[in-house]
Protein backbone atom coordinates (compact mmCIF):
# COMPACT_ATOMS: atom_id res chain seq x y z
CA UNK A 1 0.00 0.00 0.00
CA UNK A 2 1.58 3.31 -1.00
CA UNK A 3 1.44 5.97 1.21
CA UNK A 4 -0.99 8.28 -0.60
CA UNK A 5 -3.43 5.25 -0.48
CA UNK A 6 -2.62 5.21 3.56
CA UNK A 7 -3.63 8.81 3.68
CA UNK A 8 -6.83 8.48 1.37
CA UNK A 9 -7.98 5.04 3.33
CA UNK A 10 -7.16 6.80 6.50
CA UNK A 11 -9.17 10.30 6.01
CA UNK A 12 -11.53 8.03 4.91
CA UNK A 13 -11.90 6.35 7.77
CA UNK A 14 -11.51 9.21 10.41
CA UNK A 15 -14.50 10.73 8.52
CA UNK A 16 -16.92 8.02 8.38
CA UNK A 17 -16.02 7.20 12.05
CA UNK A 18 -17.10 10.03 13.27
CA UNK A 19 -20.31 9.86 11.08
CA UNK A 20 -21.30 6.89 13.20
CA UNK A 21 -22.47 8.34 16.06
CA UNK A 22 -25.06 10.50 14.07
CA UNK A 23 -26.06 7.33 12.01
CA UNK A 24 -26.65 5.86 15.40
CA UNK A 25 -24.33 2.62 14.82
CA UNK A 26 -26.48 2.01 11.65
CA UNK A 27 -29.88 1.98 13.43
CA UNK A 28 -30.93 5.47 12.53
CA UNK A 29 -33.71 5.84 9.87
CA UNK A 30 -32.16 5.48 6.57
CA UNK A 31 -32.36 8.23 5.35
CA UNK A 32 -30.45 10.37 8.47
CA UNK A 33 -27.89 7.50 7.98
CA UNK A 34 -27.54 8.19 4.35
CA UNK A 35 -27.31 11.90 5.04
CA UNK A 36 -24.36 11.08 7.96
CA UNK A 37 -22.26 9.26 5.87
CA UNK A 38 -22.91 11.63 2.28
CA UNK A 39 -21.36 14.14 4.55
CA UNK A 40 -18.82 12.49 5.85
CA UNK A 41 -17.62 11.52 2.05
CA UNK A 42 -17.80 15.19 1.22
CA UNK A 43 -15.79 16.36 4.37
CA UNK A 44 -12.79 13.56 3.31
CA UNK A 45 -12.99 14.28 -0.40
CA UNK A 46 -12.52 18.30 0.59
CA UNK A 47 -9.51 17.03 2.63
CA UNK A 48 -7.70 14.93 -0.38
CA UNK A 49 -7.51 17.99 -2.53
CA UNK A 50 -8.60 18.70 -6.30
CA UNK A 51 -8.59 15.47 -7.78
CA UNK A 52 -11.16 14.10 -5.15
CA UNK A 53 -12.72 17.51 -4.71
CA UNK A 54 -13.19 17.28 -8.85
CA UNK A 55 -14.63 13.84 -8.86
CA UNK A 56 -17.05 14.84 -6.18
CA UNK A 57 -18.19 17.64 -8.51
CA UNK A 58 -18.80 15.36 -11.21
CA UNK A 59 -20.85 12.93 -9.05
CA UNK A 60 -22.89 16.04 -8.02
CA UNK A 61 -24.24 16.24 -11.21
CA UNK A 62 -25.02 12.28 -11.92
CA UNK A 63 -27.68 10.69 -9.99
CA UNK A 64 -27.35 8.09 -12.44
CA UNK A 65 -24.68 7.01 -10.88
CA UNK A 66 -24.46 7.56 -7.13
CA UNK A 67 -27.28 7.93 -4.66
CA UNK A 68 -29.17 11.12 -4.02
CA UNK A 69 -28.04 11.99 -0.99
CA UNK A 70 -24.20 12.22 -2.18
CA UNK A 71 -25.66 14.18 -5.57
CA UNK A 72 -27.04 16.89 -3.22
CA UNK A 73 -24.31 16.54 -0.34
CA UNK A 74 -21.45 17.11 -3.47
CA UNK A 75 -23.04 20.21 -5.14
CA UNK A 76 -21.94 21.91 -1.49
CA UNK A 77 -18.11 20.83 -2.35
CA UNK A 78 -15.92 24.34 -1.65
CA UNK A 79 -12.69 24.19 -4.54
CA UNK A 80 -10.56 26.53 -3.15
CA UNK A 81 -7.00 26.48 -2.88
CA UNK A 82 -4.10 29.32 -2.27
CA UNK A 83 -3.76 31.48 -5.12
CA UNK A 84 -0.92 30.80 -7.38
CA UNK A 85 1.63 34.34 -7.35
CA UNK A 86 0.56 36.73 -10.07
CA UNK A 87 3.66 36.50 -11.71
CA UNK A 88 3.51 32.86 -12.41
CA UNK A 89 0.14 34.01 -13.91
CA UNK A 90 1.34 36.36 -16.01
CA UNK A 91 3.93 34.35 -17.49
CA UNK A 92 0.95 31.97 -18.78
CA UNK A 93 -1.15 34.77 -20.65
CA UNK A 94 2.25 36.04 -21.78
CA UNK A 95 3.36 32.48 -23.27
CA UNK A 96 -0.29 31.76 -24.35
CA UNK A 97 -1.05 35.24 -25.93
CA UNK A 98 2.34 35.85 -27.67
CA UNK A 99 2.69 39.40 -26.26
CA UNK A 100 3.51 41.19 -22.81
CA UNK A 101 0.26 41.92 -20.10
CA UNK A 102 0.77 45.50 -20.53
CA UNK A 103 0.52 45.23 -24.24
CA UNK A 104 -3.35 43.54 -23.81
CA UNK A 105 -4.06 44.98 -20.68
CA UNK A 106 -3.95 47.96 -18.29
CA UNK A 107 -4.65 47.91 -14.37
CA UNK A 108 -3.82 43.75 -14.25
CA UNK A 109 -4.90 43.15 -10.61
CA UNK A 110 -2.26 40.86 -8.75
CA UNK A 111 -4.66 39.83 -5.94
CA UNK A 112 -7.23 37.19 -8.00
CA UNK A 113 -10.72 37.50 -7.53
CA UNK A 114 -11.13 33.34 -7.35
CA UNK A 115 -8.80 31.09 -7.13
CA UNK A 116 -10.03 26.81 -7.71
CA UNK A 117 -7.62 24.02 -8.68
CA UNK A 118 -7.94 24.34 -12.35
CA UNK A 119 -7.97 27.77 -12.80
CA UNK A 120 -8.04 31.55 -11.43
CA UNK A 121 -9.30 34.83 -12.19
CA UNK A 122 -8.12 38.44 -12.08
CA UNK A 123 -9.69 41.40 -12.96
CA UNK A 124 -8.32 44.08 -15.55
CA UNK A 125 -8.54 46.86 -18.53
CA UNK A 126 -8.84 46.00 -21.79
CA UNK A 127 -5.37 48.09 -23.50
CA UNK A 128 -7.36 48.35 -26.82
CA UNK A 129 -10.93 48.00 -28.57
CA UNK A 130 -12.24 44.54 -29.16
CA UNK A 131 -15.37 43.24 -31.03
CA UNK A 132 -17.14 40.63 -29.11
CA UNK A 133 -19.53 37.61 -31.23
CA UNK A 134 -22.48 38.87 -29.15
CA UNK A 135 -23.21 42.10 -28.16
CA UNK A 136 -21.29 45.90 -29.07
CA UNK A 137 -18.06 46.61 -29.08
CA UNK A 138 -15.86 46.07 -26.07
CA UNK A 139 -13.96 50.39 -25.82
CA UNK A 140 -10.35 50.17 -24.37
CA UNK A 141 -10.72 50.43 -20.54
CA UNK A 142 -13.56 48.44 -20.44
CA UNK A 143 -12.98 46.25 -17.31
CA UNK A 144 -12.72 42.66 -17.44
CA UNK A 145 -12.13 39.44 -15.82
CA UNK A 146 -8.67 37.20 -16.97
CA UNK A 147 -9.84 33.10 -16.43
CA UNK A 148 -6.28 31.39 -16.42
CA UNK A 149 -5.68 27.37 -16.01
CA UNK A 150 -3.33 27.14 -13.66
CA UNK A 151 0.19 25.60 -14.95
CA UNK A 152 -0.04 22.02 -13.95
CA UNK A 153 -3.20 22.01 -12.94
CA UNK A 154 -3.81 18.59 -15.48
CA UNK A 155 -0.85 17.14 -13.96
CA UNK A 156 -1.42 17.92 -10.27
CA UNK A 157 -5.25 16.49 -10.72
CA UNK A 158 -4.00 13.28 -13.01
CA UNK A 159 -1.47 12.51 -9.90
CA UNK A 160 -4.17 11.09 -8.02
CA UNK A 161 -6.77 10.15 -10.20
CA UNK A 162 -4.43 6.14 -10.46
CA UNK A 163 -5.46 6.13 -6.71
CA UNK A 164 -9.67 6.88 -7.14
CA UNK A 165 -9.37 4.56 -9.70
CA UNK A 166 -7.65 1.89 -7.29
CA UNK A 167 -9.95 3.17 -4.54
CA UNK A 168 -13.83 2.91 -6.41
CA UNK A 169 -12.50 -0.38 -7.88
CA UNK A 170 -12.09 -1.63 -4.57
CA UNK A 171 -15.76 0.06 -3.97
CA UNK A 172 -16.72 -2.04 -6.64
CA UNK A 173 -15.44 -5.34 -5.47
CA UNK A 174 -16.89 -5.06 -1.92
CA UNK A 175 -20.25 -4.89 -3.93
CA UNK A 176 -21.22 -1.17 -3.69
CA UNK A 177 -21.25 -1.61 -7.62
CA UNK A 178 -25.06 -1.23 -6.58
CA UNK A 179 -24.95 2.03 -5.58
CA UNK A 180 -22.08 3.65 -7.54
CA UNK A 181 -21.21 3.31 -10.96
CA UNK A 182 -17.46 3.84 -10.47
CA UNK A 183 -15.97 2.86 -14.04
CA UNK A 184 -18.95 5.53 -15.56
CA UNK A 185 -17.93 7.79 -13.04
CA UNK A 186 -14.11 8.11 -13.69
CA UNK A 187 -14.77 8.10 -17.68
CA UNK A 188 -17.42 11.12 -17.01
CA UNK A 189 -14.35 12.82 -14.65
CA UNK A 190 -11.52 12.25 -17.62
CA UNK A 191 -14.23 13.72 -19.99
CA UNK A 192 -14.98 16.85 -17.66
CA UNK A 193 -11.68 17.38 -16.87
CA UNK A 194 -10.42 17.19 -20.71
CA UNK A 195 -13.42 19.88 -21.35
CA UNK A 196 -12.30 22.16 -18.03
CA UNK A 197 -8.64 22.69 -19.64
CA UNK A 198 -10.06 23.93 -22.83
CA UNK A 199 -11.33 27.53 -21.60
CA UNK A 200 -12.33 28.08 -25.24
CA UNK A 201 -15.12 25.57 -24.71
CA UNK A 202 -16.68 27.55 -22.10
CA UNK A 203 -16.53 31.25 -23.94
CA UNK A 204 -18.04 29.31 -27.31
CA UNK A 205 -21.21 27.85 -24.96
CA UNK A 206 -21.48 31.19 -23.13
CA UNK A 207 -21.48 33.32 -26.82
CA UNK A 208 -24.38 30.76 -28.51
CA UNK A 209 -26.74 31.25 -24.76
CA UNK A 210 -26.80 34.88 -25.44
CA UNK A 211 -27.95 34.71 -28.67
CA UNK A 212 -30.40 32.17 -27.63
CA UNK A 213 -31.59 34.82 -25.46
CA UNK A 214 -30.60 37.39 -27.62
CA UNK A 215 -34.02 39.27 -27.10
CA UNK A 216 -34.54 38.29 -23.56
CA UNK A 217 -33.96 41.80 -21.83
CA UNK A 218 -33.90 40.08 -18.52
CA UNK A 219 -30.70 37.84 -19.19
CA UNK A 220 -27.24 38.48 -20.29
CA UNK A 221 -23.78 36.29 -20.51
CA UNK A 222 -20.51 37.95 -20.18
CA UNK A 223 -18.98 39.46 -23.69
CA UNK A 224 -15.74 37.41 -24.34
CA UNK A 225 -12.94 38.93 -26.33
CA UNK A 226 -11.54 36.43 -28.38
CA UNK A 227 -8.79 38.28 -29.45
CA UNK A 228 -7.35 37.97 -25.62
CA UNK A 229 -8.61 34.07 -25.33
CA UNK A 230 -6.33 30.83 -26.41
CA UNK A 231 -6.72 27.64 -24.67
CA UNK A 232 -5.72 28.19 -20.95
CA UNK A 233 -6.57 32.13 -21.17
CA UNK A 234 -10.16 33.19 -21.41
CA UNK A 235 -11.06 37.38 -21.23
CA UNK A 236 -14.72 38.01 -20.78
CA UNK A 237 -16.00 41.12 -20.21
CA UNK A 238 -16.27 41.96 -16.21
CA UNK A 239 -20.16 42.15 -14.99
CA UNK A 240 -20.83 44.27 -11.64
CA UNK A 241 -23.84 42.70 -10.05
CA UNK A 242 -24.77 40.91 -6.92
CA UNK A 243 -23.80 37.69 -6.19
CA UNK A 244 -27.16 35.16 -4.76
CA UNK A 245 -25.87 35.34 -1.32
CA UNK A 246 -26.33 39.12 -1.49
CA UNK A 247 -29.62 38.95 -2.30
CA UNK A 248 -31.10 41.03 0.50
CA UNK A 249 -28.68 43.81 -0.94
CA UNK A 250 -29.84 43.83 -4.29
CA UNK A 251 -33.63 43.93 -3.18
CA UNK A 252 -32.66 47.36 -1.01
CA UNK A 253 -31.35 48.43 -4.59
CA UNK A 254 -34.92 48.00 -5.68
CA UNK A 255 -34.66 45.00 -7.83
CA UNK A 256 -37.73 42.96 -8.06
CA UNK A 257 -36.47 39.63 -6.53
CA UNK A 258 -39.63 37.62 -7.63
CA UNK A 259 -39.92 38.43 -11.12
CA UNK A 260 -36.08 37.64 -11.53
CA UNK A 261 -36.62 34.38 -9.80
CA UNK A 262 -39.79 33.19 -11.90
CA UNK A 263 -37.97 34.43 -14.84
CA UNK A 264 -34.66 32.47 -14.11
CA UNK A 265 -37.23 29.32 -13.55
CA UNK A 266 -38.79 30.34 -17.67
CA UNK A 267 -35.53 30.85 -19.13
CA UNK A 268 -34.47 27.03 -17.59
CA UNK A 269 -37.70 25.88 -19.17
CA UNK A 270 -37.07 27.16 -22.26
CA UNK A 271 -33.22 25.75 -22.64
CA UNK A 272 -34.77 22.16 -21.71
CA UNK A 273 -38.07 21.92 -23.78
CA UNK A 274 -37.75 24.85 -26.72
CA UNK A 275 -33.69 25.33 -27.61
CA UNK A 276 -32.53 21.61 -26.48
CA UNK A 277 -29.60 23.43 -24.67
CA UNK A 278 -29.28 23.85 -20.78
CA UNK A 279 -26.76 25.01 -18.13
CA UNK A 280 -26.58 21.80 -16.21
CA UNK A 281 -24.16 23.09 -13.45
CA UNK A 282 -25.98 26.24 -12.04
CA UNK A 283 -25.36 27.06 -8.70
CA UNK A 284 -25.30 30.27 -6.40
CA UNK A 285 -21.55 30.93 -7.34
CA UNK A 286 -22.36 30.88 -11.27
CA UNK A 287 -24.79 33.67 -11.22
CA UNK A 288 -25.16 37.40 -10.58
CA UNK A 289 -27.74 39.91 -10.12
CA UNK A 290 -27.20 43.19 -11.80
CA UNK A 291 -27.60 46.75 -10.59
CA UNK A 292 -30.40 47.12 -14.10
CA UNK A 293 -32.29 43.79 -12.51
CA UNK A 294 -31.00 41.59 -15.21
CA UNK A 295 -29.57 38.18 -14.45
CA UNK A 296 -25.90 37.31 -15.66
CA UNK A 297 -24.88 33.43 -16.25
CA UNK A 298 -21.30 31.97 -15.83
CA UNK A 299 -19.22 29.17 -16.31
CA UNK A 300 -20.69 27.06 -18.89
CA UNK A 301 -18.75 24.28 -17.69
CA UNK A 302 -21.34 20.96 -18.23
CA UNK A 303 -24.23 21.79 -20.68
CA UNK A 304 -26.97 19.17 -21.44
CA UNK A 305 -28.98 18.23 -24.19
CA UNK A 306 -32.65 16.96 -25.26
CA UNK A 307 -33.53 15.98 -28.65
CA UNK A 308 -36.79 17.24 -30.51
CA UNK A 309 -38.59 13.48 -29.15
CA UNK A 310 -37.11 13.62 -25.91
CA UNK A 311 -38.17 17.59 -25.54
CA UNK A 312 -42.17 16.27 -25.99
CA UNK A 313 -41.71 13.34 -23.70
CA UNK A 314 -39.94 15.70 -20.91
CA UNK A 315 -43.02 18.05 -21.33
CA UNK A 316 -45.57 15.05 -21.06
CA UNK A 317 -43.64 14.53 -17.61
CA UNK A 318 -43.10 17.60 -16.08
CA UNK A 319 -46.76 18.48 -16.99
CA UNK A 320 -47.75 14.89 -15.53
CA UNK A 321 -45.64 15.27 -12.40
CA UNK A 322 -46.48 19.50 -11.72
CA UNK A 323 -50.53 18.07 -11.98
CA UNK A 324 -49.24 15.08 -9.51
CA UNK A 325 -50.59 12.29 -12.48
CA UNK A 326 -48.08 9.44 -10.94
CA UNK A 327 -49.16 7.19 -14.29
CA UNK A 328 -48.31 9.60 -17.12
CA UNK A 329 -45.39 10.54 -15.30
CA UNK A 330 -43.58 6.79 -15.60
CA UNK A 331 -45.30 6.12 -18.97
CA UNK A 332 -44.04 9.23 -20.43
CA UNK A 333 -40.63 8.64 -18.37
CA UNK A 334 -40.40 5.39 -20.15
CA UNK A 335 -40.42 6.64 -22.79
CA UNK A 336 -37.04 8.27 -21.66
CA UNK A 337 -35.70 5.37 -20.98
CA UNK A 338 -36.46 4.94 -17.23
CA UNK A 339 -37.87 1.46 -17.60
CA UNK A 340 -39.86 -0.06 -14.66
CA UNK A 341 -40.13 -3.80 -14.52
CA UNK A 342 -43.92 -4.91 -15.29
CA UNK A 343 -43.99 -6.60 -11.49
CA UNK A 344 -42.93 -3.65 -9.42
CA UNK A 345 -44.70 -0.71 -11.32
CA UNK A 346 -47.90 -1.10 -9.16
CA UNK A 347 -45.66 -0.94 -6.33
CA UNK A 348 -43.46 1.97 -8.14
CA UNK A 349 -46.44 4.04 -9.11
CA UNK A 350 -48.09 4.19 -5.20
CA UNK A 351 -45.17 5.25 -3.94
CA UNK A 352 -44.43 8.04 -6.30
CA UNK A 353 -48.09 9.62 -6.63
CA UNK A 354 -47.53 9.27 -2.37
CA UNK A 355 -44.43 11.07 -3.00
CA UNK A 356 -46.41 13.46 -5.01
CA UNK A 357 -48.81 14.05 -2.59
CA UNK A 358 -46.15 15.02 0.10
CA UNK A 359 -44.03 17.19 -2.10
CA UNK A 360 -45.91 18.88 -4.93
CA UNK A 361 -49.29 18.95 -4.21
CA UNK A 362 -49.61 20.58 -0.25
CA UNK A 363 -52.33 23.02 -0.45
CA UNK A 364 -50.91 26.11 1.21
CA UNK A 365 -47.27 25.63 -0.12
CA UNK A 366 -44.95 25.72 -2.75
CA UNK A 367 -44.11 22.60 -4.52
CA UNK A 368 -41.03 20.94 -3.00
CA UNK A 369 -38.97 19.87 -6.12
CA UNK A 370 -36.29 19.07 -4.47
CA UNK A 371 -37.70 17.14 -1.89
CA UNK A 372 -39.64 15.08 -4.57
CA UNK A 373 -36.33 14.48 -7.11
CA UNK A 374 -34.84 13.03 -3.63
CA UNK A 375 -37.69 10.98 -3.31
CA UNK A 376 -38.60 9.66 -6.53
CA UNK A 377 -34.37 8.35 -7.28
CA UNK A 378 -34.94 7.04 -3.87
CA UNK A 379 -37.93 5.05 -4.96
CA UNK A 380 -36.06 3.86 -8.28
CA UNK A 381 -32.53 2.95 -6.43
CA UNK A 382 -35.09 1.06 -4.10
CA UNK A 383 -37.09 -0.91 -7.04
CA UNK A 384 -33.23 -1.40 -8.76
CA UNK A 385 -34.34 0.52 -11.56
CA UNK A 386 -31.21 2.18 -13.66
CA UNK A 387 -31.66 6.08 -13.75
CA UNK A 388 -30.40 7.02 -17.74
CA UNK A 389 -27.79 9.46 -18.07
CA UNK A 390 -29.82 12.36 -19.73
CA UNK A 391 -32.60 11.61 -17.27
CA UNK A 392 -30.43 11.99 -14.21
CA UNK A 393 -28.89 15.35 -15.54
CA UNK A 394 -32.29 16.91 -16.30
CA UNK A 395 -33.46 16.14 -12.38
CA UNK A 396 -30.62 17.60 -11.02
CA UNK A 397 -30.70 20.34 -13.00
CA UNK A 398 -34.25 21.01 -11.90
CA UNK A 399 -33.55 20.68 -8.70
CA UNK A 400 -30.50 23.49 -8.75
CA UNK A 401 -33.01 25.89 -10.54
CA UNK A 402 -35.34 25.71 -7.54
CA UNK A 403 -32.51 25.74 -5.44
CA UNK A 404 -31.59 29.19 -7.43
CA UNK A 405 -34.65 30.39 -7.70
CA UNK A 406 -35.53 30.12 -3.90
CA UNK A 407 -31.72 31.90 -3.20
CA UNK A 408 -33.20 34.58 -5.18
CA UNK A 409 -36.83 34.35 -3.47
CA UNK A 410 -37.49 32.21 -0.82
CA UNK A 411 -41.18 30.96 -1.29
CA UNK A 412 -41.07 30.60 -5.23
CA UNK A 413 -43.04 27.77 -6.62
CA UNK A 414 -41.10 27.05 -9.96
CA UNK A 415 -43.55 24.50 -11.05
CA UNK A 416 -45.59 27.90 -12.04
CA UNK A 417 -42.89 28.89 -14.74
CA UNK A 418 -43.19 24.97 -15.88
CA UNK A 419 -47.09 24.95 -15.80
CA UNK A 420 -48.18 26.67 -18.76
CA UNK A 421 -43.98 25.60 -20.62
CA UNK A 422 -45.21 22.14 -20.62
CA UNK A 423 -49.00 22.43 -21.66
CA UNK A 424 -47.80 25.10 -24.66
CA UNK A 425 -45.51 22.42 -25.66
CA UNK A 426 -47.96 19.30 -25.32
CA UNK A 427 -50.57 21.57 -27.06
CA UNK A 428 -48.50 22.17 -30.18
CA UNK A 429 -47.61 18.50 -30.02
CA UNK A 430 -51.50 17.55 -30.56
CA UNK A 431 -51.55 20.09 -33.35
CA UNK A 432 -48.48 18.08 -35.85
CA UNK A 433 -50.54 17.20 -39.04
CA UNK A 434 -49.17 13.67 -38.75
CA UNK A 435 -50.92 13.18 -35.59
CA UNK A 436 -54.29 15.10 -36.69
CA UNK A 437 -54.39 12.62 -39.32
CA UNK A 438 -54.31 9.90 -37.11
CA UNK A 439 -56.81 10.87 -35.00
CA UNK A 440 -59.27 12.65 -36.82
CA UNK A 441 -61.34 10.48 -38.73
CA UNK A 442 -61.31 8.00 -35.50
CA UNK A 443 -62.85 11.16 -33.36
CA UNK A 444 -65.67 12.26 -36.31
CA UNK A 445 -66.53 8.33 -36.36
CA UNK A 446 -66.98 8.45 -32.88
CA UNK A 447 -69.03 12.16 -32.66
CA UNK A 448 -71.25 10.80 -35.52
CA UNK A 449 -71.99 7.96 -33.75
CA UNK A 450 -72.73 9.63 -31.03
CA UNK A 451 -75.56 11.93 -32.70
CA UNK A 452 -77.18 9.14 -34.85
CA UNK A 453 -77.74 6.62 -31.69
CA UNK B 1 -88.94 8.96 -54.40
CA UNK B 2 -86.10 8.08 -56.77
CA UNK B 3 -82.58 7.27 -56.19
CA UNK B 4 -81.41 11.05 -56.33
CA UNK B 5 -84.02 12.21 -54.00
CA UNK B 6 -82.74 9.51 -51.37
CA UNK B 7 -79.23 10.35 -52.05
CA UNK B 8 -79.99 14.13 -51.56
CA UNK B 9 -81.93 13.52 -48.21
CA UNK B 10 -78.77 11.78 -47.01
CA UNK B 11 -76.32 14.52 -48.50
CA UNK B 12 -78.12 16.92 -46.42
CA UNK B 13 -78.69 14.57 -43.31
CA UNK B 14 -74.44 14.59 -43.80
CA UNK B 15 -74.40 18.28 -43.44
CA UNK B 16 -76.75 18.61 -40.77
CA UNK B 17 -75.08 16.01 -38.60
CA UNK B 18 -72.17 18.38 -39.38
CA UNK B 19 -73.53 21.52 -38.53
CA UNK B 20 -74.77 20.14 -35.64
CA UNK B 21 -71.20 18.49 -34.72
CA UNK B 22 -69.30 22.17 -35.23
CA UNK B 23 -72.83 23.96 -32.95
CA UNK B 24 -72.34 21.64 -30.36
CA UNK B 25 -68.34 21.94 -30.37
CA UNK B 26 -68.40 26.41 -30.90
CA UNK B 27 -70.61 26.30 -27.63
CA UNK B 28 -68.71 23.44 -25.74
CA UNK B 29 -65.78 25.66 -26.88
CA UNK B 30 -66.82 28.74 -25.39
CA UNK B 31 -68.20 27.09 -22.62
CA UNK B 32 -64.40 26.05 -21.58
CA UNK B 33 -62.78 29.08 -22.34
CA UNK B 34 -65.38 30.80 -19.98
CA UNK B 35 -64.67 28.50 -17.08
CA UNK B 36 -60.55 28.21 -18.48
CA UNK B 37 -60.92 32.28 -17.50
CA UNK B 38 -62.50 31.89 -14.08
CA UNK B 39 -59.79 29.51 -13.04
CA UNK B 40 -57.57 30.92 -10.44
CA UNK B 41 -54.03 29.87 -10.39
CA UNK B 42 -53.32 26.63 -9.46
CA UNK B 43 -56.78 25.01 -10.13
CA UNK B 44 -55.85 23.62 -13.95
CA UNK B 45 -54.38 20.42 -11.46
CA UNK B 46 -57.93 19.55 -10.17
CA UNK B 47 -58.60 17.12 -12.82
CA UNK B 48 -58.43 16.52 -16.52
CA UNK B 49 -61.82 18.86 -16.83
CA UNK B 50 -60.54 21.72 -15.11
CA UNK B 51 -57.30 21.05 -17.28
CA UNK B 52 -59.19 21.33 -20.68
CA UNK B 53 -60.64 24.31 -19.32
CA UNK B 54 -57.01 25.93 -18.41
CA UNK B 55 -55.78 24.93 -21.84
CA UNK B 56 -59.01 26.34 -23.34
CA UNK B 57 -58.23 29.76 -21.39
CA UNK B 58 -54.82 29.97 -22.21
CA UNK B 59 -55.59 29.05 -26.71
CA UNK B 60 -58.05 32.02 -26.70
CA UNK B 61 -55.90 34.31 -25.10
CA UNK B 62 -53.26 33.35 -27.95
CA UNK B 63 -55.84 33.48 -30.41
CA UNK B 64 -56.38 37.21 -29.07
CA UNK B 65 -53.21 37.99 -29.22
CA UNK B 66 -52.65 36.64 -32.81
CA UNK B 67 -55.69 38.60 -34.19
CA UNK B 68 -53.90 41.56 -32.73
CA UNK B 69 -50.66 40.55 -34.39
CA UNK B 70 -52.60 40.41 -37.87
CA UNK B 71 -54.42 43.73 -37.48
CA UNK B 72 -50.99 45.17 -36.86
CA UNK B 73 -49.37 43.56 -39.94
CA UNK B 74 -47.21 41.43 -37.77
CA UNK B 75 -47.30 38.30 -38.48
CA UNK B 76 -45.48 37.22 -41.76
CA UNK B 77 -45.72 33.75 -44.02
CA UNK B 78 -42.68 31.38 -43.55
CA UNK B 79 -40.69 32.96 -46.17
CA UNK B 80 -41.43 36.11 -45.56
CA UNK B 81 -38.89 38.96 -44.33
CA UNK B 82 -39.23 38.00 -40.33
CA UNK B 83 -38.47 34.26 -41.47
CA UNK B 84 -36.04 35.45 -43.83
CA UNK B 85 -34.66 38.05 -40.55
CA UNK B 86 -34.56 34.99 -38.12
CA UNK B 87 -32.72 32.80 -40.22
CA UNK B 88 -30.54 35.60 -41.18
CA UNK B 89 -29.76 36.70 -37.69
CA UNK B 90 -28.36 33.00 -37.32
CA UNK B 91 -26.36 32.83 -39.87
CA UNK B 92 -25.01 35.72 -39.15
CA UNK B 93 -24.02 34.64 -35.42
CA UNK B 94 -22.52 31.21 -37.09
CA UNK B 95 -20.18 33.88 -39.39
CA UNK B 96 -19.47 35.60 -36.12
CA UNK B 97 -18.45 32.94 -34.13
CA UNK B 98 -16.10 31.49 -36.50
CA UNK B 99 -14.54 35.18 -36.44
CA UNK B 100 -14.10 34.80 -32.92
CA UNK B 101 -12.62 31.40 -33.62
CA UNK B 102 -10.20 32.61 -36.08
CA UNK B 103 -8.99 35.71 -33.80
CA UNK B 104 -8.39 33.00 -30.85
CA UNK B 105 -6.60 31.02 -33.46
CA UNK B 106 -4.42 33.85 -34.85
CA UNK B 107 -3.24 34.73 -31.30
CA UNK B 108 -2.64 31.16 -30.36
CA UNK B 109 -0.32 31.39 -33.71
CA UNK B 110 1.51 34.89 -33.17
CA UNK B 111 2.14 33.17 -29.42
CA UNK B 112 4.04 30.17 -31.38
CA UNK B 113 5.58 32.41 -33.82
CA UNK B 114 7.01 34.59 -30.74
CA UNK B 115 7.93 31.28 -28.63
CA UNK B 116 10.12 30.41 -31.59
CA UNK B 117 11.49 33.88 -32.02
CA UNK B 118 12.41 34.26 -28.87
CA UNK B 119 14.79 30.39 -28.81
CA UNK B 120 15.76 31.68 -32.18
CA UNK B 121 14.02 29.33 -34.33
CA UNK B 122 13.66 30.72 -38.19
Amino acid sequence: MSRRTRVITRTFARHWARALPQARFGFAPRATRRAAFARATRLALEDLGPAFIKLGQVASVRPDLVPPEYVFEFEQLQDRVPPLPAERIATVIRHELGRPLAELFDDFETEPIAAASIAQVHRARLAREVRPVIGDVMPAGTPVAIKVVRPGAAQVIAADLPEARRLLSRLDRLGLSRWIDAPALLEEFAASLASELDLRNEGRVSDRFAHDFRDDACIMTPRIAWSHTSRSVLTMEYVEGWRLTEIDDAARAGVDAFHLALHGATVFMKQVLVLGRYHADLHPANLFVTPDSRICYLDFGIVGTTEREERINIAQVLAATVYGDADRALCYSAKLGLEVPEHKRADVRQRVGELMDRTLNVPGRPADVKGFATGFLSVMADARVPIPAGYGLLVKALVTVEGVARAIYPDIDITRAAKPFATRLIAQQMMRPDRIADRVPAALRAAIRELVS
Amino acid sequence: MGVIGVAEDQFMRFLAAWALVHETADEGWKAAVARGAEQETGSMEAGPEAFVDGLSAMIAEEKERLKAALASGEVEAPGSKADVGSQLDDLLFEVRELRGRLESMQTTLDAVLSDDEDHGVK
